[in-house]
């Protein structure tokens, strides 16, 4: 059964929660942040930039060294809810999830509510619906009319929600989407030529992979202190669009040319992860596409290898129309 | 089976030993009871400097070996420590060579730094030697002056068939690569499992050799290097497509991982 909140009731419902959580929610610069004032929240667009930096934070501190001495960290439990992620936010959730294990990632995730909004307004580059995600959410917000309906997806949702009345009807929507990828079989098609004219148009830029919820891939390094005495090792973004990524001790790169780096970006997210875990690693929320600087467009790609009608496809493209 | 491995706090342990191979190459044995399986990897650390990949270069519940090629910025930082001094040091990590081949013959072959993991497997074989058939082991080295475990090599020479060549001419050594020998030699592989470690180049050479002896894919095995952070399949630096080199190797049967490595080397060759 779901609960029902009026939409005029979110900010004192979520000032409410403040005093037991941090609460991290998108604001008006594309990002989400721990927010203080509800009324800084933009809940209306997808943001730019993911916020897979709650969970993996550049630059965090794996282990300590004093001394000779190695040293856990531990990170910070603060118990917090993400407001406003998307179905395709929560579902990169889910898939960091099946990747990242380890205690700090871990502490982070389950110390971390999550409190999704249905997404009213997908915008040109999104293709969710052809991702087959999942429900994946401790609580899920339905706008209708004046009001939130407001699905329970976990004991710790319900709970949050526990003083709201319940809905006397039930709304579930469905997200619209203008690009579709209807087919995704593009395995034997890994040396198809087509694939060069995305990748001798690519600028190893890494904006892609930056900006997908779902890339997680990470480098390790240490820093050692002035006196030479204490350090730390930490952990930061790498990106497989970088030579450096597959580069080992002497000079070689394992993907050395633009175009191994490009169909590793695309072949993971459709391809490899799907074969190890059953679903996709991409969540079809389209930020690698806005974020590319030379606008190249992956999806059109599959969709032209496996022979979507041309007309269709023309439709499809980002460049032809909005929603 | 052992518990997977995610966490990333090494444990630090003494050095015993260090001896100098060559210039470049040195081996340090650490007192550790961790014991890695054959062909297994650890990641081996200086706090504050960092990590890095290394095999396992023998089978000894007491001691591990690593035999180190200063090749960059942390193993030039682990090639100045002495015996007495700490390392740091977590895993084991990966998988390493099949066990369940026991019972077959065993054609083995490493070349250069190749050698570390192989060693381990040997090191497996002598303690289990009545599991096995006969063994045949190849090593090439570039020239005399870079042949590395010289002692054991020596004392491996009184109990299996040891075929050693440099692949500079000199007087007393065979000389030629290791694909070369085998072409030579014409061992029988009807019984028998390969093992290689060593560059790519030279394990395609060998496997090529192989096949023409009548040895299948499926019967040969590679003990592959890819860039590494994590070990244990969290970092995704180590991949070639699908597959982890870090989790699912770093000891692959042949026919299952050609087919992806001839797949991104396609990718690499294209004219940019
Ligand atoms: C499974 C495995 C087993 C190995 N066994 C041995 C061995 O027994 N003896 C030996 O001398 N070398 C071995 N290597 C290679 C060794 O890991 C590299 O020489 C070493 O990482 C170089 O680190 P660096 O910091 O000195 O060099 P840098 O060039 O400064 O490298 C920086 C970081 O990149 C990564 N990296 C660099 N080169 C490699 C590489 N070749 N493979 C994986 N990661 C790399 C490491 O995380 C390293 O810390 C092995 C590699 C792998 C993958
Ligand atoms: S690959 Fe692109 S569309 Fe897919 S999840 Fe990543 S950023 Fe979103
Ligand atoms: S954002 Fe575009 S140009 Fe930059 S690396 Fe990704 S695909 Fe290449
Ligand atoms: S080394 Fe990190 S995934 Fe293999």
């Amino acid at each position: 059964m779901q609960k029902v909140l009026k939409k005029k009731e979110l900010n004192n419902f979520i000032k409410e929660l403040m005093s037991n959580y941090e609460i991290i929610a998108p604001v008006k610069n594309g990002k989400f942040e721990i927010i203080k004032d509800p009324s800084n929240m933009e809940l209306g667009k997808i943001t730019i930039v993911p916020a897979k930096e709650f969970f993996l934070p550049e630059g965090e501190t794996l282990i300590e060294f004093k001394g000779k001495k190695v040293i856990k960290t531990h990170p910070e439990n603060k118990k917090r809810i993400i407001f406003g992620m998307r179905k395709c936010d929560l579902n990169a959730v889910k898939i960091m999830d099946s990747i990242i294990k380890d205690e700090n990632y871990l502490s982070r995730r389950k110390n971390t509510i999550l409190m999704g909004i249905f997404c009213e307004h997908p915008d040109e580059y999104c293709f969710c619906n052809s991702m087959e995600l999942e429900d994946y959410y401790d609580l899920l917000f339905y706008p209708e009319d004046d009001k939130y309906y407001i699905s329970v997806g976990s004991e710790k949702g319900k709970k949050l929600v526990a003083k709201l009345p319940e809905a006397k009807k039930e709304i579930i929507r469905i997200i619209k989407n203008f690009k579709r990828v209807p087919d995704k079989s593009i395995e034997k098609h890994y040396r198809n030529k087509i694939w060069e004219s995305d990748a001798n148009r690519c600028l190893s830029c890494a904006a892609c992979t930056i900006n997908c919820p779902t890339c997680t891939c990470f480098e390790i390094y240490d820093e050692l202190s002035p006196d030479l005495k204490n350090g730390t090792r930490k952990r930061g973004a790498a990106s497989c669009q970088l030579k450096s990524f597959s580069t080992v001790a002497g000079g070689k790169a394992f993907r050395n040319s633009r175009l191994a780096r490009f169909k590793q970006f695309v072949y993971h997210k459709i391809v490899y992860y799907k074969k190890r875990n059953g679903r996709y690693m991409c969540v079809g929320c389209g930020r690698c596409l806005r974020a590319c600087p030379p606008k190249i467009d992956w999806t059109d790609t599959i969709n032209i290898l496996t022979g979507m009608k041309n007309h269709d496809a023309k439709r499809n493209r980002v460049s032809a129309k909005k929603v | 089976m052992m518990q997977k491995e995610t966490g990333y706090l090494p444990k630090r342990y003494n050095i015993k030993s260090v001896k100098e191979m060559t210039s470049d190459v040195k081996l340090l044995r650490v007192s550790s009871k961790i014991n890695p399986l054959p062909g297994q990897f650890i990641e081996v650390s200086i706090p504050g400097i960092g990590e890095c990949p290394l095999a396992s270069c023998s089978f000894n519940k007491d001691y591990v070996d690593i035999l180190l090629r200063n090749a960059g910025n942390t193993t030039s930082e682990i090639f100045k420590l002495k015996a007495g001094d700490k390392i740091y040091i977590r895993g084991p990590y990966g998988k390493g060579f099949p066990l369940e081949t026991c019972g077959k013959d065993i054609l083995l072959a490493a070349g250069g730094t190749g050698i570390a993991p192989v060693t381990s497997f040997i090191e497996y074989i002598e303690k289990n030697r009545k599991k096995f058939g006969k063994i045949t082991i190849y090593f090439g080295f570039r020239n005399k002056d870079y042949i590395l475990l010289k002692d054991k090599i020596l004392m491996w020479k009184k109990k299996f068939n040891i075929r050693l060549t440099l692949d500079q001419k000199s007087p007393g050594y065979l000389n030629g690569f290791i694909n070369q020998l085998i072409e030579k030699d014409h061992p029988n592989v009807e019984n028998s499992v390969a093992f290689i470690c060593g560059p790519e180049i030279m394990m395609k050479a060998i496997t090529k050799s192989l096949n023409s002896l009548g040895m299948k894919n499926n019967k040969i095995f590679w003990s592959m290097e890819r860039r590494m952070e994590c070990g244990f399949g969290n970092c995704g630096r180590c991949t070639i497509q699908d597959v982890y080199v870090c989790e699912n190797g770093p000891v692959f049967r042949y026919d299952f991982i050609k087919p992806r490595i001839e797949n991104e080397e396609h990718a690499n060759e294209v004219k940019e």
